[in-house]
């Protein structure tokens, strides 16, 4: 049984047509992405010690992968150790009877988040709101997408499809709720200062933290939190309760393994060669400090992962949400992250949805959006093989008989007609002749029949007048065909 | 020059460190002083960081200082110091009840109840509170990194978490001989202290710079819930 993912919203095609509809959003993430792309590029030409500790840690993910189980029964036995508390959860509802059982027993109603993909993976936010907790996201980004109510666009950076324009209006809209004053301009020092001030109070208010996890050091029971802005120390340091939500692939056996590790994901995700702020959280305040949290709660969510060890999907366990993937994705850079309907995104996105959810839940991300173009493969630091991953899951869908038979039959007859140069020949001269009456601007822009599904949503550049037998006939008469 | 002197090379070694760890730092938009000619040297130093991280005051009020109650900090005289810059200072203790106040770091430290509480003000203040209210925060460091710009500070009772990440500004002292090559020499040294005390302090936190955020437009911000301004001394006292 897979895990549950929330539903996608919008079905893909109209998901897709709103993406392809939205300039503004269009034009800002495909500025993000390659402005990130470019300064991962720099970093690793600039620190070759980050390339020589990359290939180290790909094999020290993909070797805990293999003990996935152990290392968790020792992180467990650490982190209990310490006064923490570890809990299971199989899938969503798990994390949320989790997280309201301890806010009913600490008579909480304030809750402040750090940026975690796993609690958006299990809808958190929602869960404790309809039990009447106040929830606030503290990540920039974030915060920005939860006024705006909706769903981050990037795994890095959330809100990179908003314009400062929206972001100020968005502000505004708070400031009147809350009464307070609204920030000064639309400049980033004044939506900046504005975002500050709000947090700030809300930090200091909360009566609990929930945090994710960038990975977990089994042999100490460590969480390892990394950010830029600060408010994973906020809500680790302030709250008297921190209660982090970890999927079961972040545990790594020992500190060498993180040593290689941890300049990864700054070095991949942004070209930083290490985020601004890292906490090595080993257990909640000890006797005599004065801060830090009373309690630490830990939960190790599997919602699908479990499954996935030992099949040839296991790898896509070793992902450390860099982003990379997504910033060299041409459909990303062209339809942004929430076209995707899951809050992974891009070739990752693409993988890691269906595998979590069901490929029943998101039939269309394996199938549509994705090119073929392998650039996800040379981008990514953990060397996941997101290409070849895709095509399995294609197969895998037609083998489960989702398409029709008669589709089915279709391709079928058409690999065999294919296969023989004969029908080849036949098809291109057929399409040489013929392409006309479909041209538009000198691309293809319809075509009959089944064909024309393909065509309804892209268009394809034309055959080409000489085919390249009919070309290497003519430039080397005499040769073998 | 066949055989350079091995204090020497381990000697520029350092300077070569403390040059890279600085222009690192700065590189990230962190403020960065060089004091390596002794206490006094050191107390000019965090003069002229005081002046340049906290922002004029135009209520008259003085500027507030928090800062570590270490054994470490003691020779530096920084009640005194802060004083005579405009500044009150103040730190925190475990005495119980948590009571706050100015003075010697020595009498506040974790070394035993002090007899004399602090001024009533501090007395009602809670940590958070009180670091929350201060204008800039003093510490040390654990560990520094050169390659990265990174300074580790490590969680316990006197080295608590808040005055590096509450107050408008942070200022790190560090010494030369603390700094290292690269993240994981700093997490060997980590190892060390593990090996030695027993396990790891409950929070380390690596920090690189001041709080920063691209997510407006992918337009640098400084300072969104951490400091605005971090600045490190480079200092032998």
């Amino acid at each position: 049984m897979p895990g549950i993912l929330p539903p996608a919203g919008a079905p893909w095609p109209e998901r897709r047509r709103r993406a392809l509809g939205d300039p503004t959003m269009r034009e800002a993430v495909g500025k993000s992405t390659r402005s990130l792309a470019e300064k991962k590029a720099a970093a690793y030409a600039a620190y070759p010690l980050g390339e020589a500790m990359r290939v180290r840690a790909v094999a020290a993910r993909r070797e805990a992968l293999g003990h996935t189980d152990a290392l968790l029964e020792e992180f467990t036995r650490q982190v209990e150790a310490r006064g923490g508390h570890v809990a299971r959860a199989d899938g969503p509802a798990d994390v949320g009877r989790y997280v309201l059982a301890v806010a009913r027993r600490r008579g909480a109603r304030r809750v402040v988040k750090s940026k975690s993909m796993a609690t958006e993976e299990v809808a958190l936010n929602e869960q404790l709101e309809a039990a009447g907790l106040h929830v606030r996201e503290t990540d920039l980004g974030e915060y920005i997408i939860q006024l705006a109510r909706e769903r981050p666009a990037h795994i890095l950076v959330p809100a990179s499809h908003k314009t400062r324009q929206q972001i100020r209006t968005l502000f505004d809209d708070e400031a009147e709720r809350s009464g307070d004053p609204p920030p000064g301009g639309d400049a980033t020092p004044e939506l900046t200062a504005f975002a500050r001030r709000q947090l700030r109070e809300e930090f200091l208010a909360a009566d609990i933290g929930i945090t994710g996890g960038n990975f977990l050091v089994a042999e100490t029971g460590t969480l390892v939190l990394i950010t830029n802005e600060g408010n994973g120390r906020m809500t680790t340091s302030l709250p008297p309760v921190h209660i982090a939500v970890v999927g079961i692939d972040k545990v790594v056996a020992t500190w060498d393994d993180l040593a290689v590790l941890l300049q990864q994901a700054p070095m991949s995700g942004t070209g930083q060669l290490i985020s601004t702020y890292t906490s090595f959280i080993t257990g909640p305040r000890r006797p005599g400090e004065v801060d830090g949290p009373e309690e630490f709660h830990l939960v190790l969510l599997d919602n699908g992962r479990h499954e996935l060890l030992g099949t040839a999907y296991e790898d896509v366990l070793t992902c450390i949400r860099c982003g990379a993937c997504l910033n060299v994705c041409p459909v990303f850079r062209t339809i942004g992250g929430q076209a995707y309907g899951s809050m992974y995104s891009g070739p990752i996105g693409v993988v890691l949805t269906p595998l979590l959810g069901g490929l029943a839940h998101a039939p269309e991300l394996p199938k549509s959006a994705c090119a073929m173009c392998h650039a996800c493969r040379d981008a990514c630091p953990m060397e996941i093989e997101l290409p070849r991953l895709i095509l399995a899951l294609r197969r895998t869908e037609i083998e489960e008989s989702m398409e029709p038979p008669t589709v089915r039959l279709t391709f079928e007859l058409w690999g065999r007609f294919w296969a023989h140069p004969a029908g080849f020949h036949l098809t291109a001269r057929l399409a040489q002749l013929g392409q006309r009456a479909f041209m538009q601007k000198g691309r293809l822009t319809r075509a009959p029949g089944l064909v024309g599904g393909w065509t309804a949503t892209r268009d394809s550049p034309p055959v080409a007048r000489e085919t390249f037998h009919q070309w290497w006939r003519r430039t080397r008469p005499g040769s073998p065909p | 020059m066949s055989r350079a002197d091995p204090a020497d090379r381990r000697g520029q070694e350092q300077a070569g460190l403390v040059q890279e760890f600085m222009d690192h730092w700065e590189a990230l938009s962190g403020d960065a002083w060089l004091a390596l000619g002794g206490v006094d040297d050191v107390r000019r130093a965090v003069g002229e960081a005081v002046r340049a991280m906290i922002p004029d005051r135009a209520s008259g009020t003085p500027a507030q200082v928090v800062a570590w109650a270490t054994e470490e900090l003691a020779p530096l005289g920084l009640p005194a110091l802060l004083a005579s810059l405009g500044c009150e200072c103040v730190w925190w203790t475990d005495w119980p009840g948590g009571a706050a106040g100015a003075g010697d770091p020595r009498a506040a430290s974790a070394a035993g109840p002090a007899d004399e509480p602090g001024p009533a003000k501090a007395a009602v203040l809670q940590p958070q509170e009180l670091a929350a209210g201060s204008d800039l925060g003093i510490t040390t460091c654990a560990w520094a990194v050169a390659d990265t710009g990174t300074i580790a500070l490590y969680a316990t009772p006197s080295t608590w978490r808040l005055p590096s990440l509450l107050p408008t500004a942070h200022l790190a002292l560090v010494r030369p001989s603390q700094i290292v090559r690269s993240i994981p020499d700093g997490l060997r040294l980590m190892a060390e202290h593990r090996a030695q005390q027993g396990d790891l302090p409950s929070a380390v936190n690596l920090v690189s710079g001041p709080s920063r955020s691209a997510d407006i437009e992918g337009d640098l911000a400084v300072g969104v819930h951490g400091p605005r301004r971090a600045g490190v001394i480079i200092g032998e006292w």
